[in-house]
C-alpha cells in the first residue's frame, strides 16, 4: 500500500466520497466540495478523478436506481473501498507525524 | 425552454465511453436542472454546453479507446498479416494502387520544390527589398500595336546610372550592370573564352555576394580593376588570384588586374557574372554616356532606408524631362502620337520581383503563370491520383466480403472492421509515399535538366518533405479506408457467408470523376501536340536564309581590324576546297547578340538592326536579293552604301529604295550611306519577333569589325571538313581557341526556353495519362465485377466474346467522347493564349490535330480497358453462375 500517492485533488476527492457515505455520486461531491469549502470544482474534474481512484482501486462505483430528477438516468455511486480507507488513514498518519515536527506549531502548543 | 444544448449533448454521447455515459450525462443534467434555478436558462445552457466540453478530455476519452485497444491490439498482428496476405495475394492491384499515388505525390513534390525554386529567387540580398532595377516603358511609336502599345526593357542609357545617384537624394548607391558576353582571356599561358560583364563599385555595396578575398571598397574604381567569382579563381589560378593580371580582349587586348574574388552567384540569382570589369571599358565609352537615345545597360538603385518610394518614382520622371525633353517632343510630333498615351516613362522593379516580372526580359527571367498552372496541375493530379486509389480500393475490398462475413460471425464489431480496412489503407499510403519519394529522387536531375534549374535536396528539405508526405498520405489513407470500409463492414455477415450476394458497388463517384480525368488528359495531350507541332514549326519554318550546314566560327580576336584580316586569311585558305562552298564574315552570328542603332532622319527617331558583314555573307547565309546587288569589294565606294531590308524600306516610306540614301550617322555633311540593294525580309531573330527594320554594311570603321567567320558546307563529309578547318584556323589564328557551332543548332537554342516547357508538358502529360489510366483501369474493373453475371448469362444464351466486349467497352468510348469534348475547346483557349501568343509566328491548331489526339487517348483507354474487358468475357459462365 505504501506505493500509493495520492495528489491533492484525488485525495479531496476520496474524502469527500467517505464524507458523502451512501449518497457520493459526482454532482453531490461537486456541491458538497462547494458548501463545506466553499471551492469551485469542475464536475468532469471530478468525474475524471473519480474514475482514476476508480483504476487504483480506491473507491468502487456501482449503479443507483431509476431517478425522476435527471431524466430518468441512474446515478453512478461511489464507495471507498477498504484499501482506500487504508490510504486515507495512512495519508493522516504520515502527516501527523510530519506536523509535529514543525517546531513553530509546537511551540504554539497544539 | 429548459432544455440543454443538444449538439453537444449529441457529441458527448458520441465520444464517451457508454458505460460511464449514463452518469455524466445524468450528473450534467442534474446541474443543469440547479443552474437553471439559480442563474435562469440562458447562464445555465451556457454554463452546460461548457461543463459538457470539458468533458472531452483525455482522461475521459481514452478510456473509449482503452477498451477498444485492449482488443485491437491483439488483432493488430493479425490485421498485419491479413493486409500482408491480401496485398500478396492481389499484386498486381496492390502494385497499380500504391503506383498511381506515389507517381501522383512524386509529381506534386517536384512541382512543389519548383515552385519553392521559383520564388526563391534573389531572396538573400540583405538590402534587396530596397533594391530596384530602373525599366524603360515606352510607346512604340515606330511600330503602333493597338493591343500592345508599350515596350518594356530592363536596358537604360550608359550615363542613367550615374545622374540618378548625383541627382536624387533618394538614391543612395547606383550601379550599371551587363551580364556579358564570351570574351577571350589570356591568364598565364591559358587563353580560354569566358564571359566577361561589366559593373560599378557600387554593385558589390548593394548586392550580398560575398566577398572571398580583396577589399570591396576598391574594386573596379580603376579602369583596369577586374573581380571574379570563385569558379573562375580556381578553374585558373593554382595561386591567390589578387594581383594577378589577366589579359582581356576587348577592341585589341588589354590588362586587367584581379582585384577582387567574390563567390559564385547562387543558382536562384537574377545576377550571374564569371569575371567583371568597369563599365568605363565599354567601347565607345564617352559618346554612349553623352547619347540619351541609347539604351544598352541594365541600371540598378539602392534606396536610402526611410527614403519616400513614391516621390523617387516622381523624380525619376524628373531625371526623364531633364535628358530627354527634347527628343521626345521630336519623337512625338513625328509619330504623331496622342496626347493621351505615355510617350516614355520610368519604371522600377523591386530587385525580389525581377525573376517573376516576365513583361521585361532578364537573363532568366520566368514567367509566374507557369508556377500557377503547374501548381493547379500538381493539385488536380495528387486529388485524382486519391480519389483513384480510393476506387481501386473499393475494387479490390469487394473481393473480401467472406473475410468480412467470418470477421462479423466470430464477433468483429463495425468498428474493428472500420479500424482494420483504415490500417491496411494507410499502411499502403504510406508505402505509396516512401515510393513517391523515391520516384522523386529518382526523377529530381531530370527534372532539373527539364526546367533548367539547380534544385538540390538537402536534409531540412527531406524532412519537410516527408512531414507533408505523410499528412497527405495519412488523409488519403484514412479517406481511402473509411469508404470501403463502412461500405464492407455494413453487410450482414450471413448474406455474406451465404454467398448470395446481388449487391452492386456503387461507382456512382467513380464515373463523373474518369470523365474529370479524361479531360484533364486530353488537354494536356492537345497542348503537348500543339508544343510539339510548334516546335516543329519553328525549326523547320523557311527563315529567309539556309541555316543548314552552317559552320560558325569566332575569330576570338575581338572587334579588332586583325579580326577582318582573319577572316579573309581563312577565306583564302579555304575556298579552294570543294567541300567548303563559301566562307564569309559577319560582326555578330545569329543569336549570339545583335546590335540596333538608333537615328534620327527629318526629327524622326528611328532604330534599325545593323550588321556588319563582307560580300560573300549573302551567298553563304542564301539570302535572296529583292533588287539592287550585293556589296563588291573592288567597288570602294561601296563601304558608304548599304543593304536594307525589306521592312526597312517600308519604315521610311520609300517606293524605290534603291535612289535613297539612308544618313544613319547624322552626318550634316551629305545624304548619307547610298542604298544599293534590298533583300527579302529574313528572319535575323527568333519567330518570337516579327521582321523588324534592318541593314547591312561593309563600312568596317563605322559598323564594326567581322567576329564571326561563316563556312557553308557540302554536306557530304562532316567531320573532315571540320578537322581541315580546324587546322586551317590553328595555323591562321595560332594563339587563340578554337571554338565553333553548327548555325542550325543556334537558331534552334532560342528557342530553349520552350523546348523547356514542352518537355515538362509532356512529363505532366505523361504522369496525367498514367493516372488516368489508373483510374479507368479501376472502373473498368468496378464494371466487370458488377456485371460478372449479366456476362455469365449472355454466355450461355450464346453471345459471342466481341459482343461482351463491346458492351464492356461502350461506356468509355462514350465517356472518352463527352470528356473531348469538354477538352478540345479548353486546350484551344488556353494554347492561343498562352503558350502560342509568345510566337509572332504560329501553327494554326486545325482538325487534323485534334482528331489525332482523339485517337490517342482514345486507345489509351481501350487499352487500359481491355484487361478487364477480356478477363470477364473470357470467364467461364458456370464459374460466374455458380454463386446463385
Amino acid at each position: 500500500m505504501g506505493s500509493i500517492y495520492l495528489g491533492e485533488f484525488e485525495e479531496l476527492i476520496l474524502t469527500m466520497v467517505g464524507v458523502l457515505k451512501e449518497e457520493a455520486y459526482g454532482n453531490a461531491i461537486v456541491n458538497e466540495v462547494k458548501s463545506q469549502l466553499d471551492r469551485k470544482v469542475n464536475l468532469s474534474a471530478v468525474h475524471v478523478t473519480l474514475y482514476r481512484l476508480e483504476d487504483k482501486g480506491l473507491v468502487k462505483s456501482f449503479m443507483g436506481g431509476a431517478t425522476n430528477e435527471r431524466g430518468g438516468r441512474r446515478k453512478r455511486y461511489f464507495e471507498v473501498t477498504s484499501a482506500g480507507i487504508k490510504v486515507l488513514q495512512s495519508i493522516q498518519q504520515q502527516r501527523m507525524k510530519l506536523w509535529k515536527l514543525i517546531p513553530e506549531l509546537k511551540a504554539i502548543g497544539l | 425552454m429548459t432544455e440543454p444544448p443538444k449538439y453537444v449533448y449529441n457529441l458527448l454521447s458520441r465520444l464517451c465511453p457508454d458505460y460511464l455515459w449514463e452518469g455524466i450525462a445524468g450528473d450534467l443534467e442534474e446541474q443543469f436542472v440547479d443552474d437553471v434555478d439559480r442563474y435562469g436558462t440562458k447562464k445555465a445552457r451556457r454554463n452546460y454546453f461548457w461543463n459538457a466540453l470539458r468533458f472531452l478530455r483525455p482522461g475521459i476519452l481514452l478510456r473509449n479507446n482503452l477498451k477498444l485497444n485492449t482488443n485491437n491490439t491483439i488483432m493488430v498482428s493479425n490485421y498485419l498479416k491479413t493486409a500482408r496476405r491480401n496485398m500478396v495475394k492481389r499484386k498486381l492491384f496492390t502494385f497499380i494502387n500504391a503506383f498511381g499515388l506515389s507517381i501522383g505525390l512524386a509529381f506534386s513534390i517536384l512541382i512543389y520544390l519548383f515552385i519553392k525554386d521559383e520564388n526563391s529567387f534573389d531572396l538573400f540580398h540583405v538590402n534587396g527589398d530596397r533594391i530596384y532595377r530602373i525599366e524603360e516603358f515606352a510607346y512604340k511609336a515606330w511600330n503602333p500595336d493597338p493591343n500592345d502599345p508599350y515596350m518594356q526593357s530592363a536596358y537604360m542609357q550608359l550615363g542613367l546610372a550615374p545622374v540618378l545617384k548625383d541627382e536624387l537624394g533618394e538614391v543612395e548607391y547606383a550601379t550599371r550592370f551587363n551580364e556579358g558576353y564570351s570574351k577571350v582571356i589570356k591568364i598565364g599561358e591559358k587563353v580560354v573564352g569566358e564571359d566577361v560583364g561589366y559593373a560599378d563599385n557600387d554593385f558589390f555595396k548593394m548586392f550580398s555576394f560575398e566577398v572571398i578575398s580583396g577589399n570591396s571598397d576598391q574594386f573596379l574604381t580603376q579602369k583596369h580593376h577586374a573581380v571574379i567569382n570563385e569558379e573562375i579563381a580556381n578553374k585558373y589560378f593554382e595561386a591567390d588570384p589578387i594581383g594577378q593580371t589577366i589579359q582581356i580582349d576587348i577592341e585589341g587586348e588589354k590588362e586587367f588586374e584581379v582585384v577582387g574574388v567574390i563567390q559564385n552567384a547562387p543558382a536562384n540569382s537574377s545576377l550571374n557574372y564569371n569575371i567583371l570589369i568597369p563599365q568605363e571599358n565599354k567601347s565607345r565609352y564617352q559618346q554612349s554616356m553623352e547619347n540619351w537615345g541609347n539604351f544598352s545597360t541594365p541600371t540598378f538603385v539602392q534606396l536610402r532606408s526611410g527614403s519616400d518610394f513614391e516621390q523617387f518614382k516622381i523624380n525619376l520622371q524628373g531625371i526623364r524631362d531633364k535628358y530627354m525633353e527634347e527628343s521626345m517632343k521630336r519623337t512625338q510630333a513625328r509619330y504623331n502620337i496622342p496626347e493621351n498615351v505615355i510617350q516614355f516613362e520610368y519604371r522600377t522593379t523591386n530587385l525580389k520581383d525581377i525573376h517573376l516580372n516576365h513583361k521585361v526580359d532578364w537573363y532568366k527571367v520566368s514567367d509566374p503563370q507557369y508556377s500557377i498552372i503547374l501548381g493547379g496541375l500538381a493539385i488536380l493530379i495528387i486529388c485524382i491520383a486519391s480519389i483513384n486509389y480510393v476506387s481501386l480500393a473499393l475494387t479490390t475490398s469487394a473481393l473480401r466480403k467472406t473475410e468480412v462475413g467470418v470477421r462479423k460471425s466470430i464477433g468483429a464489431n463495425r468498428s474493428q472492421l472500420i479500424y482494420q480496412f483504415s490500417f491496411e489503407s494507410i499502411i499502403l499510403a504510406f508505402a505509396s509515399m516512401l515510393l513517391g519519394i523515391l520516384f522523386m529522387l529518382i526523377c529530381l536531375p531530370t527534372f532539373n535538366e527539364f526546367t533548367n534549374k539547380a534544385i538540390e535536396l538537402n536534409a531540412v528539405l527531406i524532412i519537410e518533405l516527408i512531414g507533408i508526405g505523410s499528412i497527405i498520405s495519412l488523409v488519403i489513407g484514412i479517406i481511402a479506408g473509411s469508404y470501403p470500409s463502412l461500405f464492407l463492414s455494413s453487410f450482414n455477415p450471413a448474406l455474406a457467408l451465404k454467398g448470395g450476394s446481388s449487391t452492386k458497388l456503387k461507382a456512382s463517384v467513380a464515373k463523373p470523376l474518369v470523365l474529370l480525368q479524361f479531360t484533364l488528359s486530353s488537354i494536356l495531350i492537345i497542348s503537348a501536340f500543339v508544343m510539339y507541332e510548334q516546335m516543329n514549326y519553328v525549326t523547320t519554318k523557311d527563315l529567309g536564309f539556309d541555316k543548314e550546314q552552317v559552320l560558325v566560327v569566332p575569330t576570338q580576336m575581338g572587334w579588332d581590324s586583325e579580326s577582318d584580316q582573319a577572316v579573309e586569311r581563312m577565306r583564302n585558305a579555304l575556298i579552294a576546297d570543294t567541300d567548303i562552298i563559301s566562307v564569309a564574315g559577319v560582326s555578330n552570328s545569329f543569336t549570339q547578340g545583335w546590335s540596333r542603332y538608333g537615328y534620327t532622319i527629318d526629327d524622326d527617331n528611328k532604330s534599325a538592326y545593323v550588321w556588319s558583314v563582307d560580300p560573300y555573307y549573302l551567298e553563304a547565309l542564301g539570302i535572296e536579293i529583292k533588287e539592287g546587288r550585293n556589296f563588291n569589294s573592288a567597288i570602294v565606294s561601296d563601304t558608304a552604301s548599304l543593304i536594307i531590308n525589306e521592312a526597312l524600306a517600308k519604315d521610311m516610306g520609300w517606293d524605290s529604295p534603291l535612289d535613297e540614301h539612308l544618313n544613319w550617322r547624322e552626318d550634316s555633311v551629305g545624304p548619307g550611306y547610298k542604298i544599293i540593294g534590298v533583300v527579302k525580309d529574313y528572319h535575323f531573330r527568333s519567330l518570337e519577333r516579327s521582321i523588324e527594320p534592318m541593314f547591312l554594311s561593309i563600312d568596317r570603321k563605322e559598323v564594326g569589325h567581322l567576329t564571326d567567320i561563316l563556312i557553308k558546307l557540302k554536306s557530304d563529309d562532316m567531320s573532315q571538313s571540320l578537322s581541315k578547318i580546324e587546322s586551317t584556323y590553328r595555323e591562321m589564328v595560332p594563339d587563340k581557341p578554337f571554338e565553333y557551332s553548327f548555325l542550325d543548332q543556334d537558331v534552334d537554342a532560342q528557342y530553349a526556353s520552350f523546348q523547356r516547357w514542352m518537355k515538362i508538358m509532356t512529363l505532366a502529360t505523361f504522369f496525367a495519362i498514367l493516372i488516368s489510366g489508373l483510374g479507368l483501369f479501376g472502373l473498368a474493373g468496378i464494371n466487370a465485377v458488377n456485371r460478372t453475371k449479366e456476362i455469365g448469362i449472355r454466355k450461355v444464351f450464346g453471345a459471342p466474346i466481341i459482343n461482351i466486349f463491346i458492351l464492356l467497352n461502350r461506356q468509355f468510348v462514350t465517356l472518352a467522347l463527352i470528356s473531348f469534348a469538354f477538352a478540345a475547346p479548353l486546350a484551344s483557349y488556353f494554347m492561343n493564349n498562352w503558350w502560342l501568343s509568345d510566337f509572332e509566328f504560329r501553327v494554326e491548331m486545325n482538325w487534323q490535330l485534334y482528331v489525332i489526339t482523339f485517337f490517342l487517348g482514345l486507345s489509351i483507354a481501350i487499352l487500359t480497358v481491355t484487361y478487364h474487358g477480356v478477363k470477364a468475357a473470357y470467364s467461364s459462365p458456370s464459374k460466374t453462375l455458380k454463386y446463385e
